[in-house]
C-alpha cells in the first residue's frame, strides 16, 4: 500500500459558469473557479503556496494565447493575489487531469507547500486565421498529419469511431451499450443543476434518432463542448480538517504507463494494456479494488471510453462491458453507479475535473439529489485508455 | 470523391519525401529498420521498436485488410466539406500486424466494407503533381 494513503485531501471545489455562450474569456472563467474553490474551502488566496494545472488546448490549432486559449501557472500567478512566498508549482501534460493533482499530493507529502490550487480551464476553440500572408491552393499537411489529413481523417472523433467499430466487431457489442451509458448519464445530469443538460431529459428514441457524427458514433456519444473551469483545493489531511468542508481523503492514485504499440493513430488494441497499467497502480496504492467502490466516475469524452474503463479497471472482464451496463446496474440506485453527475456527455466537457469533483461530493455528502447514501470510496478515472489517463480514489475516512 | 482541389496535400519533408516520391511513381514503400526488421509508418528518424537510425524505405505488397472504418458526417473536415458523408478505412498491411495506413472509399462502397475485407493499393492524383496511395476492396 502507498505510504501517502489518506494523508492528503481535496478540501474545496469551485466551478465557473459552464457555458456555450461565454461572456468572458477563459482566464476570467478560471479566476471565477479558483475564487469559488477558495470560498468553498474557507481559505484566503494569500494562503495558497502551491499551483498546478494541466493547461493543454482541447485540440491542435486551437491557439495557445495565455488567458484566452489556455490558463497557465504563470497566468494565475499574475492574476490572483496568492501567498507572497508561493513555494511550488507544476504544469503537466502527461497523464491526464488527475496528474497535476498527483504532483500536488507529492509536493504536499514532501513538505514543499501547504495549500495547492489546481485548475483545469478549457474552451471551445473558434476557427482562427493562421496568418502567414496570401496563400493559394490546397492546405498543406505536415508531420504525421500528412498521412491523415489528405484523407480527411485527422479528427479525434474519427479515431474513437474507428476504435469502437473494432470493439463491436471483436466482442459482438451493439449501440445498445452506448445508449445505456448515454441515458444513464442524462438521467443523472437531470439531478445536477450545474449540468449543461440539467433540464433536458433524453429517451432511447432521442438517442437512436440523433444525427451521426462519425459512424458508429452519434451526437450523444460525444461530450458537450463548453467553456469553463473547475478548480480544487488540495492540502494535507491534517490541514483539511481545519477548513470549512469535510475533506475527501485521497486514498490512491495512478497514471497510464504502458507503451502504445500502434503508430499512425491510437487504436483499440492499446486500450487494455494502457488502461490496466493505470488501474493496477490505482487499486494497489489504495489497498482497495473495484468491488470496494460505491461509485465510479469514468471518463467519457467519447462515450465508448467509459466502457473501456469498466473493463480495464476490472469492474468487469474484457469484452463484457456491454453486458455490464445493462439492466440498471450502473444507475444511481444500481450495483455500481457510474458518472453520477452526468459525465462529460451531459454535464459538459471539463476533461475529467467534473468526474473528480463529483467523487469528492459523493464521499462528503454534497451530491444533493444524486447522493449515494454513505458513499465511502469513489474512484475518478480520466482519459481514454489507449490515449492516456490518470485517476484518483477518494474516501470518506482517512 | 468529387473535387480534389481543396483537399489537404502532404507537405513532404526530409523524412517523408521518399514515400511521396515513390507514390508519385505508383509504388508503395515503407521504412523498415535495418537492425531489427520492424516496419515504421509514418516515417521517423528512429525505429519505434529498437531506436536504430538506419531505416531504408522498402517496397511493400500494397495488400492488406480493413482494420477498421468510419463514416464521417461532419461537414467541417478541411477539404472534405462537400464530400460528407465519406468513408475512411484503416488498412492493416500484410507485412506486419498493426502496420496501418488510412484511405478513402467511395460512399457507394459502403455495403461492402467490413473489418477483415481484403484490399489493394492504387494511387490517386492530387494537385501539384502529388499522388496519394488509396486502397480498394478486392
Amino acid at each position: 500500500m502507498w505510504q501517502g494513503r489518506g494523508k492528503t485531501a481535496i478540501a474545496g471545489i469551485g466551478y465557473s459558469e459552464i457555458t456555450r455562450k461565454p461572456l468572458k474569456p477563459l482566464g476570467l472563467l478560471a479566476i471565477d473557479a479558483c475564487r469559488a474553490a477558495l470560498a468553498d474551502a474557507g481559505l484566503d488566496a494569500a494562503r495558497i503556496d502551491g499551483l498546478a494545472t494541466y493547461p493543454e488546448s482541447p485540440f491542435a490549432g486551437a491557439g495557445n494565447r495565455d488567458g484566452e486559449d489556455v490558463v497557465s501557472v504563470n497566468w494565475i500567478m499574475n492574476h490572483l493575489a496568492l501567498a507572497p512566498d508561493l513555494r511550488w508549482y507544476a504544469q503537466i501534460e502527461t497523464g491526464m487531469i488527475a496528474s497535476p493533482i498527483i504532483e500536488a499530493i507529492n509536493a504536499l507529502l514532501a513538505g514543499a507547500c501547504d495549500y495547492v490550487l489546481v485548475w483545469r480551464a478549457l474552451h471551445r476553440p473558434r476557427p482562427r486565421a493562421t496568418g502567414g500572408g496570401a496563400h493559394s491552393g490546397p492546405p498543406r499537411a505536415s508531420g504525421d498529419a500528412q498521412f491523415l489529413a489528405p484523407y480527411g481523417a485527422s479528427s479525434i472523433v474519427q479515431t474513437h469511431a474507428l476504435a469502437w467499430q473494432r470493439y463491436m466487431h471483436r466482442y459482438g457489442a451493439t449501440r445498445d451499450a452506448l445508449a445505456a451509458l448515454a441515458l444513464n448519464s442524462r438521467r443523472n445530469a437531470n439531478l445536477n443543476p450545474r449540468a449543461f443538460f440539467f433540464k433536458e431529459p433524453m429517451t432511447r428514441d432521442d438517442y437512436f434518432n440523433s444525427r451521426w457524427i462519425a459512424e458508429p458514433l452519434c451526437l450523444f456519444d460525444c461530450d458537450v463542448p463548453v467553456d469553463g473551469c473547475v478548480a480544487l483545493i488540495i492540502t494535507t489531511a491534517q490541514r483539511a480538517r481545519d477548513l470549512s468542508r469535510p475533506p475527501a481523503y485521497i486514498a490512491g492514485c495512478g497514471q497510464n504507463t504502458a507503451s502504445r504499440r500502434t503508430l499512425l493513430y491510437y487504436t483499440l488494441d492499446d486500450y487494455m494494456a494502457c488502461g490496466s497499467s493505470l488501474a493496477n497502480k490505482l487499486w494497489r496504492s489504495a489497498g482497495l479494488g473495484p468491488r470496494d467502490m460505491d461509485a465510479a466516475q469514468l471518463y467519457d469524452g467519447f462515450n465508448p471510453s467509459t466502457l473501456y474503463w469498466l473493463e480495464a479497471a476490472g469492474f468487469c472482464a474484457e469484452g463484457e462491458g456491454a453486458a455490464f451496463v445493462r439492466d440498471g446496474r450502473i444507475a444511481l440506485e444500481g450495483e455500481l453507479p457510474v458518472n453520477t453527475f452526468g459525465g462529460s456527455l451531459s454535464e459538459g466537457r471539463m476533461h475529467g475535473m467534473g468526474h473528480i469533483a463529483e467523487a469528492v461530493r459523493q464521499v462528503t455528502d454534497r451530491a444533493g439529489q444524486r447522493q449515494i447514501p454513505g458513499a465511502a470510496a469513489v474512484c475518478a478515472i480520466d482519459g481514454s485508455p489507449m490515449l492516456r489517463g490518470s485517476g484518483l480514489i477518494v474516501t470518506r475516512d482517512p | 470523391m468529387s473535387d480534389t482541389s481543396k483537399k489537404p496535400v502532404p507537405a513532404a519533408d526530409d523524412l517523408s519525401r521518399p514515400f511521396w516520391t515513390a507514390a508519385h511513381d505508383r509504388r508503395l514503400v515503407v521504412q523498415r529498420c535495418a537492425a531489427c526488421g520492424y516496419y515504421n509508418h509514418p516515417p521517423r528518424p528512429f525505429c519505434d521498436a529498437c531506436l536504430a537510425q538506419e531505416l531504408p524505405f522498402e517496397p511493400v505488397s500494397g495488400r492488406g485488410t480493413v482494420y477498421s472504418f468510419t463514416v464521417m458526417h461532419q461537414r467541417d473536415v478541411a477539404g472534405f466539406e462537400r464530400d460528407a458523408p465519406f468513408i475512411n478505412i484503416v488498412v492493416e498491411l500484410a507485412e506486419q500486424p498493426r502496420l496501418l495506413m488510412v484511405s478513402n472509399l467511395p460512399i457507394a462502397e459502403r455495403p461492402k466494407v467490413t473489418i477483415g475485407a481484403p484490399v489493394e493499393v492504387y494511387f490517386e492524383d492530387r494537385d501539384d503533381g502529388i499522388s496519394v496511395p488509396q486502397f480498394r476492396i478486392i
